[in-house]
């Protein structure tokens, strides 16, 4: 069978049911080699598929029985059987909370399947339009890249800290089963559908969380499991009230307008957005993604940065045009960018790498409801490019994080103090990561201007956005600096890496650095066609300059001006190289060693610096309560507003 | 695509050459008002192009490539500013100067670069979101974020944005390192931090940062012209007095310390900010 013959239908079965052979595989055959080509070879098929999906979207259907059964009864069961997995570990860990909400989905479930729901045929199962291309695309590509990584990174973390021993099989089962539960969910048009794989991702978050089985890894695992398994009762809850007014669960039916206006609708679309905003981690729900990081890095990466939590936004854009102009969706957007200026303040903080990444994770993704609930084209868009470039430069930063603590065994940003001597290359491509995150032209800035040039017509919104973006800037330039800082080790000579990270690292920058120089072609190509029903395409493309009405952004022209530049101040320093370098001034005369000078009564004395975390005013313990009970008190306004 | 090209070059032109007078002008006065007589106008080239003649030193080469990066960032934003780009574009392309310059004297050990260089970042943190607030006022007021259409705007702009002029002036104050917020960096090296994040660069990368610091001082009273830029009388006038102003302030106050400084223009900045904008979004 030639490539051209596959069908969009084929293809979906392969971009969702390969991940679980390959899992299962990993899982049976516990031999490395076999493991690691099971990991290529799957990574290497659905990036493939995905590419292949781009010129069959947009299209819907309805999968065939499978051996005679039809395919909701197969994944109701499916789901049946998840939630009481769901429910033995909250048992085997007497968890009260999870037990409690394990049996509350249970219940509402069987309510649905036995009583509510009687029309299990009607709809199309499966549904692809551009939203779901870029979602595709990001997890069949991103996602392949981390679990490359995460090949020889978990070799490493195995020798090393792992206090258990080998566990790399389930660790792959795992990884595996979550890019299928990831591209099913992303693809699915039913509802239901929709709830299994998303309460799949919890489970699969779960697992992956504790896989070291420290105690606090276990700790941290329950907290995501509980917070989630909320998310999943809202969910169901939000069910349960749509099909008596819709009569249907298909996503794309019960969003037009005819049942957008009954009273108990906006309910359900308030309950689904705080579901979304578990998944996503939003105040006051953050702590489970904080507490997630304890997780090997790769995890990271793929769930907690660049995937899983993006379920949440994802969900949110769909259900947009439903909720455009009406008081959720402003209080949805007030609440978004409450998020982006909290997180960004606590990020401030913290001088733990991880946090600081898992910080900004957050306050990208607050930013990114924010957009959502503005609901015009404009916010629109600079959603999705945010969506794509933050999976992107996120993954990268965290993978950057986890070969940097599995060499100086700190992820600390003070012990990266001189990183650059140790690790050149590693520290150039972290600080390339820093500079895509909060530099024009590339991606996540051109997104930002998009966002804050939709959200200057909301006083709210765009006063805590521009307080946020401050805020941004402050912690990643201390970072980039403090990675960057002396001692230099003369020449630059790259360190060893095994050729798979090499491999994740350098595709994720130079991928993210060329897509964002093409913005304006993989906004024609990919995002414009998503601008259809109450949204237009919100800008005009002329020699790769995005304009409207009230701004212009010179993608390409800026981009080849910043190539220039940095060639101009590479060259200079090329012959800079020639300068005579000279210790630095540390407040007496010098002495031979480096760092130390002579002080007072002619004493040696070492000079150190440490960078400003403020903490007394951007502390956790100083802001998280506060920022709880105001996401608390516009939580309450969110749901309350619908009633 | 000639009056592009011109619009260019004048953009990289008018920093070294203006914002190296505006600098001698202020020497001048400065000195008038502390009842000396200054040095010449010129003399602020006199010293680049001493700078610029002497010894290549530097701490690494990274501290070196950051003042390159430094001086193209400013240059192309008062180059966005002179082609009546995007205002928000502006700013950022501005920020990135902005940043190189902490990351360069970040990558020295000695801690007054070190603590220069965080007392800088404060000052970002500070001045940033007055900068986005006055842009989102423009906009509100225009419809628009591009500078072309406030050059064709009916009324000068401080008629309805008079507050956040005033927050503007803040920003302007620290971005010219006047006192009291020359924190990071002053004119003279007499502060406690020596010269704060500059004291590591040296020689021709000392004069490249000076050279970008004359186009983020054209930036920043660029973006205070546009507050009278119905004629070019009103551009002139409202520019020399705020100018002015700025010497005064500059010249009866104290430095400060970050904390007050964050305080203060947070709360005194951005309530006159919040005043404007929903005076405007009433309006």
């Amino acid at each position: 069978m030639t490539v051209e013959m596959l069908n969009a239908e084929q293809i979906s079965a392969i971009l969702i049911i390969s991940p679980f052979l390959a899992a299962l595989v990993c899982y049976l055959i516990r031999v490395s080699a076999a493991r690691s080509f099971v990991v290529l070879i799957t990574g290497g098929v659905l990036i493939i598929s995905a590419v292949l999906l781009i010129p069959l979207t947009p299209f819907s259907l309805s999968p065939p029985p499978f051996l005679g059964i039809n395919i909701h009864v197969i994944v109701q069961t499916l789901d049946v059987l998840l939630l009481l997995i769901i429910l033995y570990f909250g048992f085997k860990y007497r968890h009260i909370v999870i037990k409690a909400l394990a049996l509350l989905q249970i219940i509402l479930l069987l309510y649905c399947e036995f009583f509510l729901i009687q029309n299990k045929q009607d709809n199309s199962t499966l549904y692809c339009d551009h939203l779901t291309l870029v979602m595709v695309l990001i997890i069949s590509i991103v996602g392949a890249i981390i679990c490359f990584q995460a090949i020889p990174y978990m070799k490493i973390h195995e020798a090393h800290w792992s206090p258990v021993k080998s566990r790399q099989h389930r660790f792959f089962l795992v990884m595996m089963m979550f890019l299928g539960a990831m591209n099913g969910l992303v693809l699915s048009n039913d509802l239901m559908i929709f709830y299994f794989f998303f309460e799949l991702t919890t489970l699969c978050s779960f697992l992956l969380i504790g896989h070291d089985k420290t105690k606090l890894a276990i700790e941290n695992a329950l907290r995501a499991l509980w917070m989630n398994s909320l998310g999943g009762a809202l969910f169901i809850a939000a069910i349960v009230i749509i099909y008596p007014i819709t009569g249907t669960l298909a996503l794309q039916q019960i969003l037009t307008p005819a049942n957008t206006g009954a009273k108990m609708f906006m309910l359900a679309m308030a309950l689904l957005c705080v579901a979304a905003f578990t998944k996503s981690a939003q105040f006051p729900f953050q702590s489970w993604l904080l507490g997630a990081m304890v997780a090997p890095t790769p995890v990271s990466a793929l769930l907690h940065s660049s995937t899983m939590v993006k379920v949440g936004v994802y969900f949110i854009l769909r259900l947009a045009p439903a909720i455009k102009a009406t008081f959720l969706s402003q209080s949805l957007a007030i609440f978004g960018a409450f998020g982006f200026l909290a997180a960004a303040a606590l990020a401030v903080g913290q001088s733990n790498g991880k946090k600081v990444l898992a910080y900004s994770t957050i306050s990208n993704l607050g930013l990114i409801f924010a957009c959502a609930g503005l609901n015009t084209s404009e916010s629109v868009m600079a959603a999705m490019l945010l969506i794509v470039f933050h999976a992107m430069i996120k993954a990268l930063l965290f993978l950057c994080v986890g070969a940097i603590e599995q060499r100086i065994d700190s992820r600390d940003i003070e012990d990266m103090r001189g990183l650059y001597a140790n690790m050149p290359l590693t520290a150039l491509i972290t600080v390339m990561g820093v500079i895509m995150m909060i530099m024009p032209p590339f991606g996540v800035l051109l997104s930002k201007w998009m966002a804050m040039e939709a959200a200057a017509s909301n006083l709210y919104v765009i006063f805590m956005i521009a307080l946020g973006s401050a805020l941004t800037v402050m912690y990643w330039a201390r970072w980039a600096g403090t990675l960057m800082s002396d001692p230099f080790a003369g020449r630059f000579r790259p360190e060893y890496q095994p050729l798979l990270t090499w491999t994740a690292l350098g595709s994720l920058c130079t991928g993210a650095g060329l897509l964002s120089i093409s913005a304006p072609w993989f906004y024609i190509k990919i995002i414009a066609p998503v601008m259809s029903g109450p949204y237009f395409p919100p800008y005009t493309v002329r020699d790769g300059i995005l304009e409207n009405s009230f701004g212009v952004f010179a993608v390409f022209p800026l981009s080849v001006v910043a190539v220039a530049g940095f060639v101009l101040s590479v060259w200079a320093l090329k012959r800079a190289s020639g300068a005579r370098i000279v210790a630095p001034y540390l407040g007496g005369a010098q002495t031979t060693e480096p760092g130390k000078f002579k002080g007072p009564m002619n004493q040696t004395i070492k000079a150190e610096a440490r960078n400003y975390y403020l903490s007394s005013i951007f502390g956790e313990k100083k802001l998280t309560t506060w920022i709880n009970l105001g996401a608390g008190v516009l939580l309450t306004l969110l749901l309350g507003g619908t009633l | 695509m000639t009056q592009n090209i011109a619009q260019i070059l004048a953009g990289i032109a008018a920093g070294p050459f203006l914002g190296g007078l505006i600098s001698g002008l202020d020497r001048i006065l400065t000195a008038r008002l502390q009842a000396r007589i200054g040095p010449p106008v010129l003399q602020p080239f006199f010293d680049v192009m001493k700078l610029l003649s002497k010894e290549k030193m530097a701490v690494n080469v990274w501290q070196a490539f950051c003042a390159y990066c430094y001086l193209v960032a400013t240059a192309i934003s008062l180059v966005l500013f002179f082609l009546q780009s995007d205002l928000l574009l502006i700013l950022f392309t501005q920020a990135v100067g902005a940043v190189f310059l902490v990351v360069g004297a970040l990558s020295s050990t000695s801690p007054y670069s070190q603590v220069g260089a965080h007392r800088e970042l404060l000052q970002i943190l500070t001045y940033e979101p007055l900068l986005v607030l006055v842009v989102v006022g423009i906009y509100l007021e225009t419809g628009s974020f591009k500078i072309s259409a406030v050059f064709n705007w009916h009324e000068p702009l401080l008629l309805k944005l008079p507050f956040l002029f005033l927050a503007l002036g803040y920003a302007l104050t620290i971005k010219l390192r006047k006192s009291p917020f020359d924190l990071s960096t002053s004119h003279h090296a007499h502060q406690e931090l020596v010269k704060g994040l500059l004291t590591d660069y040296s020689g021709p990368f000392l004069a490249l940062i000076e050279v970008g610091h004359w186009y983020e001082i054209m930036l920043i009273l660029g973006l205070c012209s546009l507050f009278w830029a119905t004629s070019w009388f009103g551009v002139i006038m409202l520019v020399s007095i705020t100018y002015m102003l700025e010497l005064i302030i500059d010249n009866v106050s104290a430095r400060m310390n970050w904390r007050w400084m964050l305080g203060y223009v947070w709360a005194m900045g951005l309530t006159l900010s919040l005043v404007n904008l929903i005076w405007l979004y009433q309006g």
